[in-house]
């Protein structure tokens, strides 16, 4: 008895291998017309993208005024709220963000906000995501809807430039990463 | 007296029977060689585009399916209809949707072709298969490409998208 039981259930699966790779496409029959139809699917995963950024250049900066420079930039999600969370990191000791001359050092303050336009948002900390944001963008690069969704703003402040050497060019990187909320 | 018919009146109408039944066996099988203007279309298989990873490239899958068109030039029409607003060819997941662009060659193989509008005909497609399922003669004559455009992906929301593309046929 148990081997009968197993050779129908192999037959039956053995018919259902055969009958196909089409479970949910129809073929048509011969006649005036012809009509088949197939199912069609396709599935889209989580994805964050971060685009229109520029370097930030303070030149010829008067040490009696803070320096802040504010650019639109394309952040992009593609999840239900369109939510994402950024982090930020520095190219100084432990990433801080600082500016470097040799082995002198400045640091920078940075900060972010979910709008486009903005002079001022949210204080970055090296290393920590800046969670709860949601983007307007609809397209991966801005290139249709807002042109732009977000805005980062970077400062020296006053104290700050005034330990800096006159004439002498101070680098570093900003590096933003942004992952889907 | 009543006069009788000449032997050639006579041989008339048997010659014009000879005459018909002649006619009537040359015509018969031009009547069975002629199209039957009937079409079918099959070897369709569903189309999965799966988890696209990269949404900067364009997604294309194609399939080779048997078109057969009994016609006198073996001609068809190929008329497609989607699952979006007026048959628009839209997949959706939920409240979002995502367009696809639809294309067919008359020839099996091939990973581009013409392309379709919704509920447009393409008009001036001929078969090469001889048999209604391609049980004997070439296997597949035609080919149904299915393209995910990247600005398409680029714009979608995440998420598992679905949708029917229905394919109706005619002679020509």
């Amino acid at each position: 008895m148990n081997a009968r039981l197993l050779k129908f259930t192999a037959g039956c699966a053995g018919a259902l291998l055969a009958s196909g790779t089409a479970l949910g496409a129809t073929q048509g029959t011969l006649g005036a017309t012809s009509t088949g139809s197939v199912s069609i699917n396709a599935s889209v995963p989580n994805r964050v993208q971060i685009g229109g950024l520029s370097d930030v250049s303070f030149t010829n900066q008067d040490p009696a005024t803070a320096a802040a420079n504010a650019q639109n930039v394309c952040v992009w999600s593609n999840t239900s709220t369109k939510g994402y969370n950024v982090t930020a990191s520095g190219s100084g000791a432990g990433s801080a963000f600082t500016l470097a001359s040799g082995a002198s050092t400045v640091p920078y303050s940075v900060e972010w906000s979910g709008s486009s336009g903005q002079s001022s948002g949210s204080a970055l900390t090296s290393g920590s995501a800046l969670t709860g944001l949601t983007s307007t963008a609809t397209n991966a690069n801005c290139a249709s809807g807002p042109a732009s969704s977000a805005s980062l703003i970077v400062r020296i402040s006053s104290a700050n430039l005034q330990t800096m050497q006159a004439a002498t060019s101070y680098t570093g990187t900003l590096t933003l990463v942004v992952a889907p909320e | 007296m009543k006069r009788g018919r000449s032997p050639r009146a006579r041989a008339l109408p048997r010659l014009i029977a000879v005459a018909v039944g002649l006619a009537s066996t040359l015509l018969i099988p031009a009547a069975a060689m002629a199209a039957s203007n009937k079409v079918r279309i099959t070897n369709l298989t569903d189309v999965a585009f799966g988890s696209l990873a990269n949404l900067s490239v364009d997604a294309v899958r194609s399939q080779s399916v048997c078109l057969y068109a009994d016609t006198n030039t073996n001609g068809y029409s190929i008329t497609a209809t989607g699952t979006g607003p007026s048959g628009a060819f839209q997949l959706t997941s939920g409240a979002a949707a995502m367009d696809y662009e639809v294309q067919w060659s008359s020839s099996a193989g091939q990973s581009g072709g013409a392309s379709l509008a919704p509920n447009m005909p393409l008009t001036g497609q001929v078969s090469p298969a001889t048999h209604q399922t391609c049980a004997n003669g070439p296997a597949t004559s035609a080919s149904l490409i299915l393209l995910l455009r990247s600005s398409a992906l680029s714009s979608a929301r995440a998420g598992t998208y679905n949708g029917t593309l229905t394919l109706i046929v005619g002679p020509e």
